[in-house]
Formats: C-alpha cells, structure tokens, sequence
C-alpha cells in the first residue's frame, strides 16, 4: 500500500513538471512517462471520488427543469444503461431529419427522427446504424429484415455486423418491438411510435454500451 | 460498471510501458485453433514443449520465465494468422564462460508456422525452429500436432530434434552466431515429446507434458555443462491462471524437482480499451439554407468583399484549432475553398479530414461548392482530397465506404493560386520541460540499466517548413554509466577500457578489425554528470515539385554525430511505391555531447525503394554506406494496423565479415511501435517506440537523424489514409 503512495506520488510529481512549457497535448510531446503519469493521477483521483461527500443531490425534475429553461432548442435524456448515467443532451446539428444532440461534455448521439444513427466520444462508439425495418418501426407495422450496425474497431477500423430483425407490436399498447439477432447475441429495441415519430424509445447501441432509453422532452 | 471500466483503462494504459520495460506476454481465449496457456519459451505450448497452437492474429506480448535452470523473457508476435515469433533474451543457469558468472546471457529467435488448422478429426500441425540463429543452447526443431479431445481437454504430440530430442547441438565457441544453420536442421535423431492440457474452468488451466530435454549444452572446446539440475523424470507440470484479458501467470515442475514461475502479458491491436476513442464529438454538419433564403450567400457576390475571407478564416481555424488541427493557409473563391491543415492529434489523416470537411460546411458561404481539403507535413502540402458539399451534406453519418467513393486523391501541388497564410502561426516558438527516463533495457551484459534527469526542448519554427530545433539535458541519477568499449582482444572478453583509457590513446576508436568505432563506444557518451545536447539542428523541408519532398539538416543532428543531412524522397499521393535518396556528411561529436568534434569523419547514404501492401504490410529496401564507411543494404518488413501500431523486423548486411562485425554477425532487430491513444483512449499523435536490437555493433549502423520523409508524408497518402478512412465520420 505504501509503496502505491509513492509511486502515485512520484506519478502527480512528474506529471507537475511535464506541465511546464508553452507545447500543448497535441504538440505534443508530453511523452508516454508523462501521459502514464497523468492517467495515474486521474486513476487515483477517480478511486477517490467516491469518498468525497457527495454534492448536493438534485432530483431529476429539477435537472430537467433548469435544462428546459436554460436551453431554447430541441433536448433529449439519454440514460446509458451500461455507463450507469442519465444525461440531458442538446441539439447542436441538424441535417435533414438527422439530429445531433450532445451532452455538456460533447459526446453526441445522432437520431434521424428519434432513430439511433449513431453515437460519438462514448469511447465504444457506434458509427451507423443501417436498419433495412425503418419504414416498419415508423408505420408501427410488422415486417422482417436485417440491420447493418457499424463499430469503430480497436484496430483503427469501421467494421459491420449485420444482425436479422423482426417488428412486432409489443405487450404495450403504442409500443412496437424490433428484436434481432446475430453473431450469438440477441437484443430488442422498443419504440413508442406517435404519427411517424419515437418521442420515447430503448435502443441497442452495442456489445459494449448496451441500451440507452431516449426521451424526448423538447421536439 | 464504473469499477471495471476503471480497472481496464488502468490495465490497458500501464500495458506498453510494461512492455518496453520487458515484462509481461499474453494468452488467449478458449478458441479452437488458439493457445491456452505459454511456455516457457514464450509460445503456446505445454511447459518446456510446443504444441501447434497460435495465437490471435497480430498479438504482441512477453513472456518471463523463471526457474533454477534460467531466466527467461520472451517477446512474442503474432505475425501472420500462422506465424508465431519469439525473441529471447535468458540467463541461462550453471553455464560458466570467460566471465565465469555461474551464467550466460543469451538471445535466440525461434519461428513457428502453423501448417494445418484443426478441422474434423484432423489436427492441427505445426513446424518450428527453436534459437535457430547460430547455434544455441536452446538450438532444436519440432513437427507438432494438437487436437481438442474435448471441449477443455486437448493433446499434443510431436517429434524433436536438438535441445527437444535430449540431444544438444554442439556450440561453436569460436562462432560470432546470427546466422542459421541450415545443415544441422532436424539432424542428429529425433524423439517424441507430448502434452495434454486441461481447461478446468474459463481461468485455470493444467498442463502435464513429457519431455526429453535434458537442459545440458555442449561446446566445441570439449567443456559441457548441467542448467540447473539434470531433470529425475521426463514428466513435467503446470497450473496457469487466467488473469482479466492481458495478464496470466503460472506455476511449473520440471521432472518433479525443479519448480519454476512464469507471468506473460498479451495485447491484442485489435482490443483498444476504447476502440473508438474518448475525443469529444466532431460539429455536425450545417446544411445550407435554402437560396431563396440566402440569395446573396448563393450568387456568390460576396467572394468580392476583401473582408469576407479575413472574417472566414480566422473563424474556420479557430474552430480547426479546438479540434486539434492547424490551418495553414487557405485559397477561397465564390464556389470553391481549399484549407490546407496540419493534423496535430488524430492518428488516422482521415478523422482530420472528416472534421474539417464538416467545419467547412459550417464556416463557408453557400455558393462554395468544392472543397479541397490538403494536408500538410513541416509546411510540405503532401496530398489533397477533393469533396463536394452537396455530398458532405448527404452522406453525413453514413457508411464509410460512400464518402471514399465520392472523393477523390490527388497529389497536392507545392503552390496553389490565391492560398493565403493565416495569420500569427509563423513564426511559432514552443519550449518545455520535462522529466526523461531512458532505459537499457535488453543488454545481455548488463541487464537492466536506467537514467532518469530533466530535458529542456525548444523548436522554433520560423516559416512554415523551416525549424529550429534544441534539446538540453540533465542527468538526476541512474545506473549507466560512462565506459568505453568492450577491449576485444583476446584473452580479454567481458573486459572494457576505462573512459580515460580510451580518451588518451586515439587509435583505439578503431576496432582491432580495423572498423570505425562509431556504434560500439556509445556508452561513452552516457554518464555525463554535466549537461549535454542531444540535438540542436536547423531543419529545412521543402516540396520542389508535386510528387518530390526534400529535406536538408544541418547541425547536431544525434548523440554521436553532427554534420549535414540531405535527403530527397519521391513519393505519389496515390502510389503505394516510393524512393528516396539520402546523402549525409557527419562527423562524431565528443564524449561531453556539446559542441566539440572528434576526428572521425564520414559520407554515408542510402537510395531506398519503399512499397506499401494492402492488408497493413510495409516493406523498404535501402542500399548504401554506413556509418563505419562499410557498404550494404537492409531489408524492413514491418505490419502496421490502422490504429497506428507498427511491428517490424530488419536485417542489414554489408561488406564486413562476421569477424569485423562480432557478435551476432549481421545487424538486425525489432521495432515496435504503439500508439499511446491506443491504451488511454484520448486521440493523440503520441507513440511508445522501442528498437530491439544488439546497440553496441558498428556494422550497419545509421544516422538517427531526426525527420525522415517517409513516415512524415505517407499518412495522408493512398494505402494509409484509405485505411484509417473508417473514422471519417468520427
């Protein structure tokens, strides 16, 4: 235990100097001693978090509330299953009917009329959804077809999975159910269809992030 | 969640430094054709004896053994889905030479190929050579089959020749080794070895094995000697646990007596802790507004108003600059923009271009219909991708592959009409200090070595292609230390003269061979208890014509040598071929690393061929002098990912003899290189590169100047930017 001080310590120490000159991260130069030292730090920092005495909890209504006056524009709240946080996000880009909503931090998630595209700055980030059922999901009817999901690999690239889908009504009424399946995973994506529109859904993201349940509280 | 997602980074981040320091090697998962559990030679195998396993294609990692009969750490790679390689360095056990240690220090390289992949009742086989450079205690050859006999239960028989058959090859003592020995090569009688291995559950796994290596060597003056203790039984076993994804240890008995411990850690290139990085989320596309909305923006008209690019461009390259890029200069007319940037964080050329394609479309007005996107290198334009708008704004977020298709590649011409430099970029001065840390890592004399002190580093760059660069160093405190070279002489290995020795008698800077010695009195210039310069050079990149880069350095261009560097490099953006010319004239510095000169003077050079393989492959070709005057040529092949990791192998021979050269007889060595994004997950240009090789050869050795062409230019080139095209709309 001692010894982790003090390389934590002597970690913080080089990362303070690497600190020193005018080159920034991506001139960088920081070198791997002083990037490795830095993640160190932040590790800790990390661990330690839990331990500080928590901010304040606000309630969600509240969160929502303050985001609703604060921000004129369309908001969604994503709330990542896997990452374990609910986030309200902006829209910052619309392109057609694809929206890009991002969080204060700018990791983005992109809908095409309340569809998941695609997600960005999660660090397991979806690159394109291609689902061949879009027209199904929007008229609230049952069809087959397949999904083309699209990774940024480890490796540097963007590699396809291609999953075989089926729609269906759900157990709820207005709730259409799109199950799939593929390379021995399976998962399903329920959509609250309203007029051609997903006000409310809980969408596959991937292997990684798993479902992020979207609600729309601004159109 | 939070906890292992905390425990991963952490690995994944610690993973390279681990590797540079020596530790660590990997193994793999419950996959048919792949390994459970490594040897102690670093494959997957049983203990002592191989099976015909591989590992996941591209894995690279390390291996540490230990036991009474050696020390082993082996570095393992993956090269192609049946090539395995190993590199070791061991001190092997109860082996006396001239140093009379008790050891030796020995390296060996070991191949194995995986003929047959396991399918139906066939199984899998394999052929390997152990230390198959020059002879070597571990010196033997293997033909191998495995089967899986159930799901968690698999056996492998095989026949040995060598060191695996019992039978050690005898070691040349008067041999400078390096060089296979194609004669003695599954020679000498053969006898079986076998393993079955027993995955009890997803982390344990048990290993039992028979073998008949008796851990003896032989040499040719007649001595012979025991490793450790001669084993009581030809049964040995294993338990190994599985540790998360990377890491895995193990325990071993060697014939019932010997016990021994081994730990290995495997990286996959393909598993980032992060595949698709933590950068912030580019700025979306902004489609344009209608012309009936903006009829002025549409005609054009306002491309007369001189303030308009002014006002343009210095928006566009803050924006550029917030995501991690520098625009360099810009030529704007009413339908068509060309930015040129420089990328300063993104490891794939193609996230840049991506980013600044849609910040164009956010920052243009709409009659600009044609973006040209040309990227640059040390104020060298090295290729230009053309776009549409109209297709930046229909296939935003679309599969990859339609945005490639829609774009076209072109050579980048040196000047272009009306590119206007942005203001206050030239001239740029960045300084900084840090703390170093170098490390000696695989020296088989001298184990591991450290020094640890401050670096002081400034560049200027005074026009775009035009740099100053110093460095200043100060040792704080470590283990290497000033000496001069090994003596050489006969009857006098192991020994070395002292640093005043060598300084007062300037005869001894030539081998006893006759070669310069421009490599192997390194050392000479480590231990400097003052401060010392590195480097201090002027750099001069220039693009004469659209296809020949140039680059001219003049000063202190590396620890051991100052002088004038020159090269030429001819390179197409869309051409997977290239040559280069390089002309230097150096002449080695002094001891103390400031400003003084020794006598030694010399002109060396290389033309190089350079051909890019799809499917990550490289290969370079360089014929010319060396440093020692001595002529030659090195060959390089090297496997590169589109995240940026880069494995290689080279070998130089030239005109001197094995004699000449020494130990090992030709210079030869591994790279690695590892992209730091890669285990943090925060984009990043940052690499972890290592060199593996004998440092101390004058042979072969080249100039390590700073600033090559090659790898400076070919990012943004066809094989490599259409690689990295994946993360276009990242």
């Amino acid at each position: 235990m001692n010894g982790t001080v003090k390389i934590t310590l002597a970690a913080a120490m080089l990362a303070g100097l690497s600190a020193c000159g005018n080159t920034s991260a991506d001139e960088g130069g920081a070198g791997p001693l002083a990037i490795l030292a830095q993640t160190a730090t932040q590790a800790v920092a990390a661990r330690r978090a839990p331990d500080a005495p928590a901010a304040p909890a606000r309630s969600p209504q509240d969160t929502v509330a303050e985001a609703l006056r604060v921000n004129p524009g369309p908001l969604i709240q994503a709330g990542f299953e896997n990452l374990g946080r609910t986030q309200i996000m902006a829209m910052t880009g619309q392109n057609g009917p694809m929206r890009t909503f991002m969080t204060p931090a700018e990791e983005a998630v992109i809908l095409r009329d309340g569809l998941l595209v695609g997600t960005r700055g999660l660090g397991n980030d979806l690159s394109v959804a291609e689902p061949q059922l879009e027209a199904a999901i929007r008229a609230g009817a049952s069809g087959s077809g397949s999904r083309i999901m699209r990774y940024y690999s480890g490796d540097g690239l963007e590699r396809p999975l291609q999953f075989a889908c089926r729609t269906a009504p759900g157990p709820n009424a207005g709730v259409l159910v799109e199950s799939c399946e593929g390379h021995g995973i399976s998962f399903q994506n329920n959509y609250m269809v309203q007029g051609g529109r997903i006000p409310v859904s809980r969408q596959w993201i991937g292997p990684a992030l798993g479902y992020v349940t979207i609600q729309t509280l601004r159109p | 969640m939070r906890r292992s997602r905390l425990i991963r980074q952490l690995m994944a981040t610690t993973l390279p430094i681990t590797l540079v320091l020596g530790s660590g090697s990997g193994t793999a998962t419950a996959d048919p054709l792949l390994g459970r559990a490594m040897s102690t030679y670093g494959l997957p195998g049983g203990i002592d004896t191989p099976t015909a396993e591989t590992l996941p294609d591209g894995t690279l990692g390390a291996t540490l053994s230990w036991s009474d009969y050696a020390r082993r750490g082996n570095v393992f790679f993956q090269a192609l889905p049946g090539l395995t390689g190993v590199l070791r360095y061991a001190r092997v056990d109860g082996i006396n030479d001239y140093r009379n240690e008790g050891f030796i220090s020995d390296r060996s390289l070991d191949l194995r190929y995986q003929v047959l992949g396991e399918e139906g009742w066939r199984p899998a086989v394999a052929v390997g050579l152990q230390d198959f450079l020059g002879t070597g205690v571990y010196s033997g050859e293997y033909i191998v089959a495995t089967r899986s006999v159930t799901p968690s239960i698999r056996v492998s028989a095989g026949l040995g020749w060598g060191a695996l058959a019992g039978k050690p090859r005898v070691i040349d003592v008067n041999d400078n080794g390096g060089t296979p020995n194609v004669d003695q090569w599954f020679s000498g009688g053969a006898k079986p070895f076998g393993s079955v291995s027993w995955q009890v559950n997803n982390k344990l796994n048990l290993v039992a094995e028979y073998s008949h290596d008796r851990y003896q060597a032989r040499y040719s003056n007649g001595r012979e000697f025991q490793q450790g203790k001669e084993p009581g039984s030809k049964l040995n076993l294993a338990a190994n646990y599985q540790i998360g994804r990377n890491y895995s240890a193990g325990i071993y008995a060697i014939g019932g007596e010997t016990i021994g411990a081994q730990v290995t850690v495997a990286l996959n290139p393909r598993e980032a802790a992060y595949p698709s990085g933590l950068e912030k989320a580019p700025a979306p596309v902004r489609p344009r507004p209608s012309p009936a909305a903006d009829p002025e923006g549409w005609s054009g008209a306002w491309s007369q108003d001189p303030t308009a690019q002014p006002a343009i461009q210095k928006a566009l390259g803050d924006a550029m600059a917030k995501e991690g890029q520098r625009l360099e200069s810009m030529a704007l007319s009413a339908n068509r923009a060309e930015v040129r940037l420089r990328n300063l964080r993104y490891i794939n050329q193609a996230e840049a271009i991506g980013r600044t394609a849609r910040l164009m479309t956010r920052a243009l007005p709409p009659s600009v219909e044609t973006f040209v996107i040309t990227s640059t290198t040390d104020g060298m334009p090295t290729s230009s991708v053309t776009l549409r708008r109209s297709d930046v704004e229909r296939l935003e977020n679309t599969d990859a592959a339609r945005i490639a298709a829609a774009a076209s590649l072109t050579d980048a011409p040196p000047r272009a009409p009306g590119l206007v430099p942005t203001d206050g970029i030239y001239p740029r001065f960045r300084w900084s200090v840090k703390p170093y840390l170098d490390l000696g890592i695989f020296s088989a004399e001298d184990g591991l070595t450290h020094e640890v002190g401050a670096e002081a580093r400034a560049s200027y760059e005074i026009t775009p292609g035009l740099v100053a660069t110093g460095a200043l160093r100060q040792r704080a405190f470590g283990d290497i230390g000033q000496r001069g070279p090994a003596i050489g002489l006969p009857g006098t290995r192991g020994e070395y003269y002292t640093p005043e020795e060598y300084e007062a008698d300037p005869s001894l800077e030539t081998t006893p061979e006759g070669v310069p010695r421009v490599r192997s009195d390194t050392r000479m210039y480590t231990g400097n208890s003052s401060p010392v310069i590195p480097e201090a050079t002027l750099a001069w990149y220039a693009k004469p014509t659209s296809t020949v880069y140039t680059r001219v350095t003049i000063g202190l261009l590396e620890r051991s040598f100052g002088g004038v560097s020159t090269e030429a490099l001819w390179k197409p953006a869309n051409s997977q071929l290239a040559f280069g010319a390089e002309v230097n004239r150096v002449r080695k510095r002094d001891f103390d690393q400031l400003f003084d000169f020794r006598d030694y003077e010399v002109t060396t050079g290389h033309v190089s061929a350079y051909y890019e393989f799809t499917e990550g492959f490289t290969a370079q070709l360089d014929v010319g002098k060396y440093l020692a005057g001595d002529v030659g040529a090195t060959v390089t092949l090297a496997r590169e990912f589109a995240n940026g990791w880069q494995v290689g192998a080279y070998a130089t021979k030239t005109d001197l003899s094995a004699d000449e050269f020494g130990e090992g007889s030709f210079d030869k060595g591994i790279t690695l290189s590892i992209p730091i994004g890669w285990a943090t997950g925060q984009a990043s240009r940052d690499r972890v590169s290592t060199n593996l090789r004998s440092l101390s050869r004058d042979g072969g050795a080249r100039l390590n100047v700073n600033g090559r062409l090659y790898d400076r230019v070919r990012d943004s080139h066809t094989v490599d930017l259409y690689e990295g095209w994946g993360r276009f709309w990242r």
